[in-house]
C-alpha cells in the first residue's frame, strides 16, 4: 500500500511540472507580448520594450519559467498588480473557502447518491428504479444558475428559511458556516447526484450479475451481508473513481455558484484574475486547483486500492 | 472676494429671475448654492420671491421621515473596487463609495446637484470669478486627532495636480483652470483659489462632483487602506479584498443635526462586495442587506415591486460617451457630416428600453439636457435627434461615403457597454455603416504606456465607448472632454468657437446670459457631434423601507452621515 502511495506521489511530480508549464504558457506566452498586453495596443515599442525589461519578460522563456516556478515552490507567489496585495494569502483563503464548500457538498452528495444508486441497482427496472434514475438525471441537466436562482428565491427570499449569502457574519461559530453553505451546496448536489448515483447503480447491477454473488445467495448468506459485504464493496470501485474526478471540478469550477451566492472561492478568483489580466493571481490559483485535482485523484486511488486488493497488492 | 454690492446685485438678479418666471425656486436654490450663499441667505432669497415654498432639496426618502433612531449597522451592497482604492486616482463606484465613508469634500452635493457646505462653511468669488475664497469649518479634526486646516486643503490640491503623477480625474476638471501653486492658505481657516480664468462652475470642482478632491491630511503618506485618515463620519475598520469593508462610527465627528444631536446616528456600516446584479437584487429581496446604492432597472423589476423596499429615483447625469476621434480616419476626413450620419442611425428610445428598462433620460448628443439637469436653470431648449435613415444616408453621401463605410468601435467588457456597442452595430447597418466591434478587457481598454494619454485605447482608438459617472453640471463635462486641452478627450475635438463661448459662459453669473451661451454651446456640440450621448443614466437607489435619509446623487455617492434605521 505504501509503495502504491509512494509511486502515485512520484507520478504527481512530472504531472505537476507539466501542468505548471501549461499554465505558464497559457498565462504568459500565448497572450503574446507581456509588456504589450499591460500597456495596450497603442503603446510605443520603446515603452513596451522598457516594461518587458523591467518585468524580466525579455529573458528566454526557460529562464522565466524557472524563476517563476522556483519562486512558487519557495512560497513567493508575487503580488497582484491590480489589487496590490500579496497573492498567496488571497489564493489560500479562497482555496480554503472552496474546499469547505466542496467538502460540505460532498458530504451531502456522496451518501445520498450511493444509497439511491445501490437501491436502484438492487431494484433494477422497478418503478422505484425508474423514478430515481429519471429524477436524478433530470436534476443533473438543470444548470446551476437556474437551480441556484430558484432555490434562492424560494428558500431565502420567499420562505426566508435559509440565508441568501453563503458567508456568515464574522465571529460566527463553525456550524453557522455550514448552515450558510446549505443553499449553495444544493445546486451542486443536483448536478452531481444523477451522475454518481448512476455509476453506483451500474456498479451494483454488474456486481449482482457476478457468479460469486449467486454462489453467496445459494449458500444462504444473509441478504444484508451479501449487499454490504460483497455488492457494495465491489460496486464502489467505479463510483469512487468518478467521485475523485469530480472533486477537482467542485473546487475550481464553481464560478456560477460562487458568483450567485457571493462566495469568495477560488473559481471566482480565477475568473476575476483572468478578466482583469492579473497574471500572478491567475497562475497561482490555477496551479493550486491543479494540485487539488491531483490530490483528489490520489485519495480516490487509495480508496479504490483499499476496496480492491488486486490493486493494493499490485496484482 | 466679491464686493457686498456685487453679492447684493446677484441676489436681486436671482429673485428677479424667479419673479419673472424664468427660474424655479429649486433652480434658485442650486444657483445660489453654487455662488456660496449660506442656507440662511438662500432662505431669505426664497422668502423674497414669495409664493409657496414647495421646492425642497430633501431626498424622496425625506418624505414622511420619522424621528432619527440612534445606533445600528447599515449594510450596503455593490461592486468591489476595481483596483486597490486610492483616493487620488480612484474612478470607480466601489472605490468611491468606500473611501467617501471616511473622507469628505469641501462641498457636498445634494440629491438635486445643489451644493451644501461641508468642510467649507462658505465660499465667494471675486467680481471677475477667477479668485474663489473658501472659509473652512473650524474645530474639524481628522480621525487621527490632527486638526483640519487650510494647509491640508492646499496639500490635497497640490497632490492632485502633481505634474509627476497626480490625479487624472482631478486634472480633467481643473485643466486650464487651476495650476499647481494656485491654491494658497491665507490663514488656518481660509483658502484662496487663484484660477487661470474666470470659472463660474468652480465650486462644483471641489465638491463631491470631483470625486478625487476628498480632503486628506497634509502629511498623508499614501496607501489609504493602511492610512485611512479622514474627517468623515465613519472610520475604516476592516477591508477584505473582493469581500467586504466595515466601518465604525467616528466618535469625534464634527457634524450635528438640526436638534444638536451628534452625527452619525449609525454605529457602523458594512459594504458587501458583490459584482453580479442578480445576486445583489436577491440579497436585497431576502432582507439581508439594507441598501443598494445603485440599482440597475433592467432585471430589477422585483425590487420596484417589493413591499418591503423603497427605490428612490433621481434624474441622473452619468453617461456613456460614444466618441468619434477627430484625429483618426474616417472621422478626420468625414467631419461633422459623418459623425451626424452615425448619430441619426440611433433609435435612442429603443436603446433606453433595451438597456435601462426605459428609465433613463434620452440623450441627444449634447450635455445641456434639461431633464438630466432639471435643477439648473440655465438649460436651453433641448435639441431633437430621432432615428432618420434618409438623413443618415444623405449625410454619408455629403461626407464622401455614398456607398457606406466600415468603422471600428473599441469597447471595454464592462457595464452595459458591450450591449450598447451591439445595438449601435445593428442600428447602423441599414444605413450602410458596418461597425466592427473591437472588444477588450477593462484593463486593456485603460492600459497605456509612459505617455499615457497618447497610448491608451480609450483616448487613442478611432471610435470608443467610455463610461462616465455623474457630473453635477454640463460645464464640468464639457471641460473634461470637449475643450481642446481636455485631458480626457477621446474625440480630440478642437473648436475655437466652442472654447471661446465656453469661457464666456464661465465668466458670467447672469442667468439669462448663461442660458443663451449654454444654448449656443449645446448647438455647437450638436452640429459637430464629436461625441454621441445616447442617454443620461437615471439613478435608482434601493433601500429597506426602514432605512432613511441616505443622501448624495448618482451612483458614486452614498452619504450615510445622517442616515438611520428604524426597527
Amino acid at each position: 500500500m505504501l509503495r502504491l502511495i509512494g509511486r502515485r506521489l512520484l507520478l504527481m511530480l512530472p504531472t505537476l511540472i507539466l501542468a505548471s508549464i501549461l499554465i505558464f504558457a497559457l498565462a504568459e506566452v500565448l497572450p503574446g507580448d507581456v509588456g504589450r498586453s499591460i500597456l495596450g495596443q497603442y503603446a510605443s515599442e520603446a515603452d513596451v520594450a522598457a516594461l518587458n525589461r523591467e518585468l524580466g519578460a525579455d529573458r528566454p522563456l526557460v529562464v522565466r519559467y524557472a524563476v517563476w516556478a522556483g519562486s512558487f515552490v519557495t512560497g513567493d507567489w508575487g503580488e497582484s498588480p491590480i489589487l496590490e496585495i500579496p497573492v498567496r494569502p488571497l489564493v489560500m483563503e479562497a482555496l480554503g473557502n472552496s474546499l469547505l464548500l466542496a467538502g460540505f457538498a460532498l458530504v451531502l452528495i456522496v451518501p445520498i447518491s450511493i444509497v439511491l444508486g445501490v437501491f436502484s441497482g438492487l431494484r433494477r427496472d422497478s418503478w422505484m428504479d425508474r423514478t430515481i434514475t429519471v429524477s436524478t438525471l433530470s436534476m443533473t441537466v438543470i444548470p446551476e444558475f437556474v437551480s441556484g436562482v430558484v432555490l434562492l428565491y424560494v428558500f431565502a427570499v420567499w420562505l426566508k428559511w435559509l440565508p441568501v449569502s453563503a458567508l456568515p457574519p464574522d465571529g460566527s461559530p463553525f456550524y453557522d458556516r455550514l448552515y450558510y453553505l446549505i443553499l449553495p451546496a444544493i445546486p451542486l448536489m443536483f448536478l452531481e447526484l444523477g451522475y454518481i448515483a448512476r455509476m453506483a447503480r451500474v456498479g451494483t447491477v454488474q456486481v449482482l450479475a457476478m457468479p460469486y454473488i449467486r454462489t453467496a445467495v445459494l449458500k444462504g448468506v444473509p441478504r444484508s451481508r451479501v449487499i454490504f459485504g460483497h455488492v457494495l464493496r465491489n460496486a464502489m470501485v467505479p463510483t469512487v473513481t468518478v467521485i475523485g474526478s469530480q472533486v477537482g471540478w467542485l473546487i475550481g469550477g464553481l464560478v456560477v455558484v460562487e458568483t450567485l451566492f457571493a462566495y469568495p472561492g477560488i473559481g471566482k478568483l480565477m475568473v476575476d484574475a483572468a478578466q482583469s489580466s492579473d497574471v500572478p493571481l491567475l497562475e497561482a490559483s490555477v496551479l493550486m486547483v491543479a494540485v487539488i485535482y491531483m490530490l483528489a485523484n490520489l485519495i480516490a486511488d487509495i480508496v479504490v486500492a483499499l476496496l480492491n486488493p488486486r490493486i493494493r497488492k499490485g496484482g | 472676494m466679491a464686493s457686498d454690492q456685487y453679492t447684493r446685485d446677484y441676489a436681486d438678479h436671482l429673485i428677479e429671475q424667479v419673479n419673472k418666471g424664468q427660474m424655479t425656486r429649486r433652480q434658485l436654490l442650486v444657483r445660489a448654492s453654487v455662488f456660496g450663499f449660506s442656507a440662511t441667505a438662500i432662505g431669505s432669497l426664497l422668502a423674497a420671491c414669495g409664493g409657496s415654498d414647495t421646492d425642497t432639496s430633501a431626498s424622496p426618502s425625506a418624505t414622511g421621515m420619522p424621528a432619527p433612531v440612534m445606533g445600528g449597522t447599515l449594510t450596503m451592497i455593490g461592486p468591489a473596487p476595481i483596483t486597490d482604492p486610492d483616493p487620488v486616482t480612484i474612478y470607480d463606484q466601489g472605490g468611491i463609495i468606500l473611501v467617501t465613508q471616511f473622507l469628505e469634500f469641501l462641498i457636498d452635493l445634494n440629491n438635486d446637484n445643489s451644493l451644501k457646505p461641508k468642510l467649507a462653511e462658505s465660499w465667494t468669488p471675486n467680481d471677475t470669478l477667477d479668485v474663489w475664497t473658501f472659509k473652512l469649518r473650524q474645530g474639524v479634526t481628522f480621525n487621527d486627532g490632527s486638526p483640519f486646516e487650510a494647509e491640508d486643503v492646499v496639500a490635497t490640491v497640490e497632490r492632485l495636480l502633481d505634474p509627476e503623477g497626480g490625479s487624472g480625474g482631478a486634472k480633467s476638471q481643473w485643466g486650464g483652470v487651476l495650476d499647481p501653486g494656485g491654491t494658497k492658505a491665507i490663514d488656518a481657516s481660509t483658502v484662496e483659489f487663484n484660477l487661470l480664468k474666470p470659472y463660474a462652475d468652480f465650486p462644483f470642482t471641489v465638491s463631491g462632483g470631483n470625486y478625487n478632491s476628498a480632503m486628506l491630511p497634509r502629511n498623508w503618506p499614501g496607501e489609504i487602506l493602511d492610512n485611512p485618515v479622514g474627517t468623515g463620519p465613519f472610520m475604516l475598520d476592516q477591508y477584505v479584498p473582493k469581500q467586504k469593508a466595515t466601518f465604525k462610527k467616528n466618535p469625534a465627528y464634527w457634524g450635528k443635526d438640526s436638534s444638536g444631536n451628534a452625527l452619525p446616528y449609525l454605529d457602523g456600516l458594512e459594504y458587501v462586495m458583490v459584482e453580479d446584479n442578480s445576486a445583489q437584487n436577491l440579497q436585497m429581496q431576502s432582507g439581508a442587506i439594507d441598501c443598494q446604492p445603485q440599482t440597475i432597472p433592467q432585471g430589477a423589476q422585483a425590487l420596484f415591486a417589493d413591499p418591503n423596499l423603497r427605490v428612490d429615483e433621481y434624474p441622473g447625469t452619468g453617461i456613456r460617451e460614444v466618441a468619434f476621434n477627430q484625429n483618426k480616419e474616417p472621422w478626420k476626413s468625414g467631419g461633422a457630416a459623418l459623425c451626424q450620419a452615425v448619430a441619426y442611425c440611433l433609435d435612442r428610445v429603443a436603446i433606453n428600453e433595451a438597456l435601462w428598462a426605459g428609465k433613463s433620460i434620452i440623450g441627444t448628443d449634447t450635455f445641456w439636457n434639461s431633464e438630466a439637469y432639471s435643477g439648473l436653470n440655465d438649460m436651453p431648449a433641448d435639441l431633437p435627434r430621432a432615428q432618420d435613415y434618409d438623413m443618415a444616408k444623405q449625410l454619408l453621401a455629403d461626407a464622401g461615403f455614398p456607398d457606406g463605410l466600415e468603422i471600428e468601435l473599441t469597447v471595454a467588457k464592462y457595464l452595459e457597454n458591450p450591449q450598447l456597442a451591439q445595438l449601435i452595430q445593428d442600428q447602423c447597418k441599414p444605413a450602410g455603416i458596418n461597425v466592427t466591434i473591437n472588444q477588450m478587457s477593462y484593463t486593456e481598454f485603460y492600459a497605456g504606456g509612459e505617455d499615457y494619454y497618447a497610448t491608451t485605447p480609450w483616448i487613442v482608438a478611432p471610435m470608443t465607448i467610455v463610461e462616465w459617472g455623474s457630473r453635477p453640471s454640463p460645464g464640468i463635462y464639457a471641460a473634461a472632454m470637449l475643450l481642446p486641452d481636455a485631458v480626457w478627450s477621446s474625440s480630440h475635438w478642437n473648436s475655437p468657437e466652442f472654447l471661446s463661448t465656453f469661457n464666456e459662459y464661465q465668466s458670467t453669473l447672469d442667468e439669462t446670459e448663461r442660458k443663451d451661451l449654454g444654448g449656443k454651446l449645446s448647438q455647437l456640440q450638436f452640429d459637430a457631434t464629436p461625441i454621441m450621448v445616447p442617454y443620461f443614466i437615471a439613478q435608482a437607489r434601493t433601500q429597506k423601507k426602514t432605512v432613511f435619509n441616505i443622501q448624495g446623487p448618482g451612483s458614486f455617492y452614498c452619504d450615510c452621515t445622517a442616515a438611520f434605521k428604524t426597527a
